[in-house]
């Protein structure tokens, strides 16, 4: 058999499962532009036009901006503090890994057996006395927020993690010892080595919270939609399959309108660092 | 010190609701409420007395073990063209094969619907199969590349010199060298699939239904501490899989950058 023939043999399986899903994308977008076969612009226009799904495009972009935002912010000193840790580091490890294999609908399901209204904390507030009516923890956006930073934030700690475990700590101390704060040495020295984790980690908290569906409609109100769950409800309700092809769109665009530049600013950073080693 | 509170915050943050779920799933009582009010297996005895939850359970172990097989199999085949034959193009073609990663989920679940339904396979067996096997092209392929990467191609030039057939080398010694790559490919895509919710519950039918699914119409739907057990169990098999991950590759392999 010719090597030609073996090569394209051993990618048909990979390149027939990637194809079928770059069709499928393709067709996506066709569907909700071309109808009866004609350009039709109005499931667009459709949309545009209505202010409450303007609102929730707004609280959409809201809700995934903030959850990128705290798991940036409580994922960085957390993966700092594991790649620094000078015991058991794996155990460390395992307490990351685990939670982000577990199946999120359970991850979402224990912040409803936590923040319910007859869940753990409002057991425990009226057990003790503090309240005599459930506090109403969750069906709101510090539910929803909760459970996607909780869910999500594996992702921006591992990402970070991934690249800090490779910058030597002696970089690090060298800049201490030469007279640099630690404030500083931060500045200069950690923050631009590990941005490239910080951008894949941004990446990928941002765009599974703008696709999320599983969480916000566990833990959020019943008016309070998202582009994910309005998905969801259109099709598996109304069984409106063009408009949720337009809606999947729009939710394409969010995403990748964000998500592109950061892959380009990442792989340029990651040239200028390769750059500044060689140097 | 601010670092340290954080950390140390979030370590015991991400476990919690996980050990909230398996320890409320002892509950004796007739629904869910704190502080339990005794202890009982009354909860799995349900769960695996229920002919229907035992089936849904079966469906999701057999759609991750034929998913995570087909995927690594399609991942290692297209590894050994890109490493070993080092196909041109094949850091753009490595590139496609990561491109289900930066979709959206809820997208990724219409675009399936379109795809499935055009071939009729929406709410069947075989269609969740072709999905899942999408889905977790991208966790297959890393840790099969990144040993095919490692093991050293003189062995295998050694055994044809030696006068193997190449069927024999392969076996004997391509395979063997690259085993624990496959096998963290295999792990880690049955987990991916097994856990997988959101893409797929947009494909289940009154045919076809998998753990995760039934679990979020359940917790939609009833209070009931039976979804407590079962997902314990959930949580069960991500632990052993887990488990297997670290005796055959090390947990730092998640943390690793090739």
């Amino acid at each position: 058999m010719p090597k030609s023939l073996r090569t394209a043999l051993l990618l048909a399986p990979s390149a027939l499962l990637m194809g079928v899903f770059l069709v499928g994308l393709y067709r996506l977008v066709h569907s909700s532009l071309v109808i009866d076969g004609q350009f039709d612009f109005s499931q667009y226009s459709a949309i545009l036009n209505r202010p409450d799904y303007i609102a929730m495009l707004g609280r959409t972009i809201r809700i995934a901006a903030l959850t990128t935002l705290l798991s940036l912010v409580i994922g960085f000193p957390t993966a700092y503090y594991v790649a620094r840790y000078g015991g058991n580091r794996n155990f460390l490890l395992l307490l990351i890994v685990f939670p982000w294999l577990v199946s999120i609908v359970v991850r979402s399901y224990g912040w409803v057996v936590i923040l319910g209204p007859r869940g753990l904390i409002n057991g425990l507030l009226i057990w003790g006395g503090l309240t005599d009516r459930p506090i109403k923890l969750m069906y709101n956006d510090f539910g929803v927020i909760l459970g996607l930073v909780h869910v999500l934030c594996p992702f921006m700690i591992i990402a970070i993690l991934s690249v800090l475990m490779q910058i030597s700590r002696s970089l690090e101390e060298a800049s201490m010892s030469l007279g640099g704060r630690p404030a500083y040495s931060f500045r200069t020295v950690l923050l631009p080595l590990s941005l490239p984790g910080i951008l894949t980690g941004i990446t990928l908290v941002y765009l599974m919270a703008t696709g999320a569906i599983v969480t916000p409609l566990l833990l959020g109100g019943l008016g309070d939609t998202m582009l994910g769950t309005e998905i969801f409800q259109e099709v598996m309700h109304f069984f409106d399959y063009p408009k949720a092809a337009a809606l999947a769109t729009v939710l394409l665009i969010t995403a990748l309108a964000v998500v592109i530049p950061i892959q380009i600013l990442e792989h340029w950073v990651a040239r200028c660092l390769s750059d500044g080693a060689d140097q | 010190m601010t670092t340290r509170i954080i950390a140390i915050s979030v370590l015991l943050f991400l476990p919690l609701p996980i050990v909230i779920v398996v320890l409320s799933s002892f509950t004796s009582a007739g629904y869910l409420s704190f502080p339990i009010k005794g202890l009982s297996l009354r909860w799995y005895g349900e769960f695996l007395g229920s002919a229907d939850w035992l089936r849904v359970l079966g469906t999701s172990a057999l759609l991750a073990f034929i998913g995570a097989t087909v995927s690594t199999a399609a991942s290692f085949a297209a590894a050994w063209a890109v490493v070993r034959h080092r196909i041109r193009f094949g850091a753009t073609y490595e590139t496609i094969l990561l491109t289900p990663l930066i979709f959206p989920h809820a997208a990724i679940g219409v675009i399936m619907i379109v795809t499935l339904s055009s071939v009729g396979w929406l709410g069947t067996f075989t269609g969740l199969v072709l999905v899942h096997c999408i889905l977790t092209i991208p966790y297959a392929y890393r840790p099969v590349a990144a040993a095919l990467r490692k093991a050293d191609p003189a062995l295998e030039e050694a055994a044809a010199s030696l006068g193997a057939r190449p069927w024999r080398t392969f076996w004997q010694v391509s395979l063997p060298a690259v085993r624990p790559g496959l096998v963290t490919s295999l792990l880690f895509s049955f987990i991916i699939s097994f856990d997988e919710v959101t893409v797929t519950m947009f494909l289940v039918g009154p045919f076809v239904m998998t753990l995760p699914v039934q679990v979020f119409s359940e917790v939609l739907e009833s209070a009931s501490p039976v979804i407590a057990a079962v997902s314990a169990t959930l949580v069960l098999f991500t632990t052993v899989m887990v488990f297997l991950l670290d005796r055959v590759i090390g947990i730092q392999f998640f943390v690793e950058r090739d």
